[in-house]
């Protein structure tokens, strides 16, 4: 077990280099991207060169790119002009709203999903099925941004209820959770839809195995039958529950940008709009680097889980 | 040669006259004949015979049918201009006389936007899923037969893209790239090429290792020509069930990223960027400012009903 | 057919060894070491063991699909050269029919694609491959109408037909049989072995026949080759090695083999497997040293675990490679 966990730490360091060179890459790569947010076309010729050295923007190209990394493994990326902070600071108030957000979206989701596909996937051809099925399909179908503007539309115009946007998390329980109905219902959707049909694919899957029978034939409850068919069938509930996870914590930049709410989704976005480039490298590299973390903790849980994962001779 | 002693005689079971085994003889033919007969169904119309016998999935593709062909005809079915209206007439209702599906906070024709939005998000979801199919198949099955070091770097290459959440990727590539339909086109492509490699890698794998590909080598094929001939008509099985169901997450990405302001300039009339723009009106029209978020919907599910239903058509063959 | 009897094929120390992971270490895995066999025009050359043995990477080894590591081999009085990728041209002198019906056939390809695809590649044009094919589907008793077909729409026995149909379309000399009737029922293995013969006596192929079923390689062979861990331990003619068998193993495999007839019951006195011995096969990846066999051997001597046995030449086409006979009233003389 120790030593696939290494390789699989292994292997995820160059993917976490290879991300950083992208994200590098996507936003240097255009002439002019990289200033556009400081300089403005009254400045003259020279006083752009100046910017520009002045940002060390005149370097070669990997020479700035190491200088950056170098940076950031300290911990240090950059200084955000426009917003006049630390970029750093930014994306730390920003990666712990999201993280609420994504939390509580990924506990409500993947559970109910859960439980819709377990229900399912043990009453085959039942109306829970079919409802589930429905159900997950119009979870897939939607958009998140189409379902958010709808309960908001719902909620806050109409019944005026539930806030319109801001997340509320110091001013006490009662007002957090206020503020994150709707977000979480717009967010967690897709998640849900997703978990109940692997969850429910999966169980039919084991269900209809051997083992099973024979389980059943040693007579074993019905009860008990199941609980072993839940354990075999979590493996690949635990794949997608992580990239869903990995991809909420990511933050939904259509969830956050409707609901203001103040995590790295909405901080890339308006930091793309702004054309605040360090900004949007910082963020982006946080949230790729989360989402490799996430799934490499969810690969070792599977190997810790399922035997059959660890490999054998090849 | 040591006379082998037969084990069982060609007659055996037809009986000890000359009679009886003509008799047998006539009956073999007539059986023969009668299998002769029956047609041989190709790989294609046997699925597409049990695609038919999905009723869901008809019904979805129709509705994806009717969807194509009102964005391809769009101008023969409504005459109002979808890019310029009188703001005199601007929020009129669902019904409204000469517009069916009412007007928007211009006073374009919501009718005419959304046919000819249609090419746009029709466009969005194919063309890339077409592309990343092509592309992502192409390094999936090098990587799957060639293996070795060349594999593993296209592959460890198609990992870092995939380390991305599909919608930030999108979103960091069509802001670097600009505003546009061709740009987000491009950007989906590259965020749809990883997953369809993957797949296509699988399969390869899988295949690879069946010894009708180790036959083929066998007549003294080289490689490029058993992958092409051997190889590839069974992986693309998987590519295709999984791509088709690309299309609809195609579309709703490109819509998301007309939302956000980064797919189609203004004043194109693309649903998502239409969703955006009359979110406002939502408490003054809403029935109106719903309509492009109730179309993506019913394309969305309409797609992947359908892609299901393929998928269902497909798999019982192998 | 003139020169039957003569050797079409010669192996002279073939080895073949593989690279693989083992446990997270690179181990060598000897599939194949220093095998020497040889095959008489239009004869049956049958190739018995259990799994592991090497059997199937020697029908490959022998048709060209896995480059040898060591050894030579000679092929209608030529030198065929098996450290390189073979020729088109080489391909057609030796043909292989594979195991399973199912995974040998292209799902997405018809039977006359199939058979064809062969002299496809050898670039031959559309009329002389339909003629080919109709010809060798003919031979193995398929009806025309089957050319269009999928596998999928032909039984386990007549998918294996077309498997045959497919080695015999470049008209090899030599047919290499890897397990070809294992996977079929037993009233369908009589059959495909009657077709088997057939073809043998109106063309005048060689067959290399490899199974760990005995008593159909007692059947169609006729000489033997017994292959344990990669080596070859024992050979001779069928009747010989049946009748006769020298080598341990071969005592072991033959005992052991189910007979219907109650007087060769070998149930109540077993060959001596005492229990200190391993009665599983060991690793090709870490083989016992000297005689590969000397774990399971229950006439193991000092000298079996020093030194790898000869072969030991006792007559006419007949050796066998163990201790017990270097002594022997034989004369034992090197290969």
């Amino acid at each position: 077990m120790l030593r696939v966990a290494i390789t699989r730490i292994g292997m995820a360091v160059p993917i976490l280099f290879g991300v950083s060179i992208i994200v590098f890459l996507l936003m240097n790569v255009l002439p002019g991207s990289a200033e556009a947010g400081l300089v403005s076309d009254d400045m003259s010729a020279a006083e752009r060169q100046a910017i520009r050295d002045e940002l060390g923007l005149n370097d070669p190209m990997p020479l700035r790119y190491l200088h950056w990394l170098g940076d950031a493994l300290q911990g240090d990326l950059g200084y955000s002009a426009q917003r006049r902070r630390d970029v750093s600071d930014l994306l730390i108030q920003a990666w712990s709203n999201t993280a609420v957000l994504a939390i509580v979206s990924a506990v409500f989701g993947i559970s109910i999903g859960l439980w819709l596909g377990y229900l399912a996937g043990t009453r085959r051809g039942s109306l829970i099925d079919r409802v589930t099925g429905v159900l997950s399909l119009s979870g897939l179908s939607i958009p998140s941004f189409f379902l958010a503007i709808i309960l908001l539309a719902v909620f806050a115009g109409g019944l005026r209820i539930l806030p319109s946007g801001g997340a509320t998390l110091d001013q006490g329980l009662w007002m957090a959770i206020r503020s994150l109905v709707l977000p979480v219902l717009s967010g967690s959707l897709i998640t849900m839809a997703i978990t109940a049909r692997v969850t429910r694919a999966s169980i039919v899957d084991v269900a209809g195995s051997d083992f099973v029978e024979t389980l059943r034939a040693k007579g074993l409850s019905e009860f008990e039958v199941r609980r072993h068919i839940l354990r075999n069938a979590i493996s690949p509930v635990l794949t997608t529950s992580g990239v869903q996870i990995g991809a909420l914590l990511g933050g939904s930049v259509l969830v956050e940008t409707i609901f203001r709410w103040p995590g790295m989704g909405l901080l890339v976005f308006t930091a793309i709009s702004a054309r605040d480039l360090l900004v949007v490298q910082g963020a982006t590299l946080v949230i790729a680097v989360t989402f490799v973390l996430v799934n490499l903790v969810v690969d070792l849980l599977q190997a810790w889980i399922d035997p059959r994962v660890r490999g054998a001779v090849s | 040669m040591t006379q082998v002693p037969v084990l069982l005689d060609k007659n055996f079971g037809a009986g000890t006259t000359a009679a009886d085994r003509a008799e047998a003889d006539r009956r073999r033919d007539e059986w023969n004949a009668a299998r002769t007969s029956e047609q041989s169904r190709s790989f294609w119309s046997a699925t597409f015979r049990r695609f038919l016998s999905n009723r869901v999935g008809v019904v979805a593709a129709v509705i994806v049918l009717l969807l194509v062909l009102g964005a391809i005809f769009a101008p023969w079915i409504t005459s109002a201009d979808p890019l310029l209206g009188k703001p005199t007439e601007r929020l009129q209702n669902l019904g409204a006389s000469g517009h069916l599906l009412g007007t928007d906070e211009q006073g374009r024709d919501m009718l005419a936007r959304v046919l000819y939005g249609g090419r746009l998000s029709l466009l969005a979801g194919f063309v890339p899923t077409l592309g990343a199919a092509l592309i992502g198949t192409t390094i999936g099955v090098t990587a799957g037969i060639l293996r070795g070091v060349v594999g593993t770097a296209l592959m460890r290459t198609m990992d870092m893209l995939y380390a991305f959440p599909a919608i930030l990727l999108a979103i960091a590539v069509g802001a670097s790239l600009g505003p546009g339909l061709t740009n987000t086109i491009i950007a989906v492509t590259i965020v749809f090429i990883p997953p369809v490699a993957r797949v296509a890698e699988s399969a390869t794998r899988r295949v690879v290792v069946q010894e009708f590909v180790e036959a083929a080598r066998l007549s003294g094929a080289g490689r490029l020509r058993v992958a092409r001939s051997q190889v590839l008509p069974n992986v693309l099985n998987d590519v295709i069930v999984y791509a088709s169901s690309l299309v609809g997450v195609a579309m709703i990405i490109a819509a998301s990223l007309s939302f956000l302001g980064l797919g189609s300039a203004p004043p194109a009339p693309e649903w998502g960027y239409m969703l955006n723009s009359l979110r406002g009106m939502v408490s003054v029209a809403p029935l109106v400012a719903i309509v492009p978020g109730f179309f993506i919907f019913l394309t969305s599910v309409a797609f992947n009903l359908a892609s299901d239903a393929l998928r269902e058509a497909m798999d019982s063959r192998l | 057919m003139d020169d039957k009897g003569k050797e079409l094929l010669e192996l002279l120390g073939v080895s073949k060894t593989f690279h693989v992971r083992a446990g997270g270490r690179r181990a060598r895995l000897s599939a194949v070491d220093a095998v020497s066999l040889s095959v008489r025009q239009g004869r049956t050359l049958g190739i018995v063991g259990e799994s592991g043995c090497g059997k199937s990477t020697l029908a490959r080894v022998i048709v060209g699909l896995h480059l040898t590591d060591d050894g030579e081999m000679i092929f209608d009085g030529k030198q065929v050269l098996t450290h390189r990728r073979r020729s088109t041209d080489e391909f057609k002198q030796m043909q292989m029919v594979f195991q399973d019906p199912s995974s040998a056939l292209n799902p997405r390809a018809t039977i006359s694609e199939s058979i064809g695809f062969p002299l496809q590649v050898q670039g031959a044009s559309k009329a002389a491959i339909d003629e080919r094919v109709a010809t060798v589907m003919s031979d193995v008793g398929l009806p025309a109408s089957y050319a269009s077909r999928y596998p999928h729409q032909l039984s386990g026995g007549q998918r294996q037909r077309v498997n045959i149909a497919r080695a015999l379309a470049l008209q090899p000399k030599l047919v290499v049989l890897d397990e070809a009737v294992s996977a079929l029922d037993k009233s369908i293995q009589a059959q495909v072995l009657n077709l088997l013969t057939d073809l043998q006596e109106e063309y005048g192929l060689t067959y290399v026949f490899i199974s760990h079923d005995l008593n159909v390689v007692r059947y169609i062979s006729d000489d033997v080759a017994v292959m344990y861990l990669g080596q070859v331990v024992e050979r001779g003619s069928a009747q010989e090695l049946y009748d006769n068998p020298k080598h341990p193993y071969t005592q072991l495999l033959l005992s052991s083999v189910p007979t219907l007839d109650p007087t060769e019951s070998t149930r109540d006195e077993p060959i001596d497997d005492s229990s200190t011995k391993d009665s599983e096969i060991p690793s090709p990846i870490d083989p016992p040293s000297g005689c590969r066999f000397r774990t399971r051997c229950p006439f193991a001597m000092d000298i079996c675990a020093e030194l790898a046995p000869a072969q030991i030449h006792l007559g006419e086409g007949r050796s066998v490679a163990c201790h017990l006979y270097s002594e022997s009233e034989v004369q034992a003389v090197p290969a």
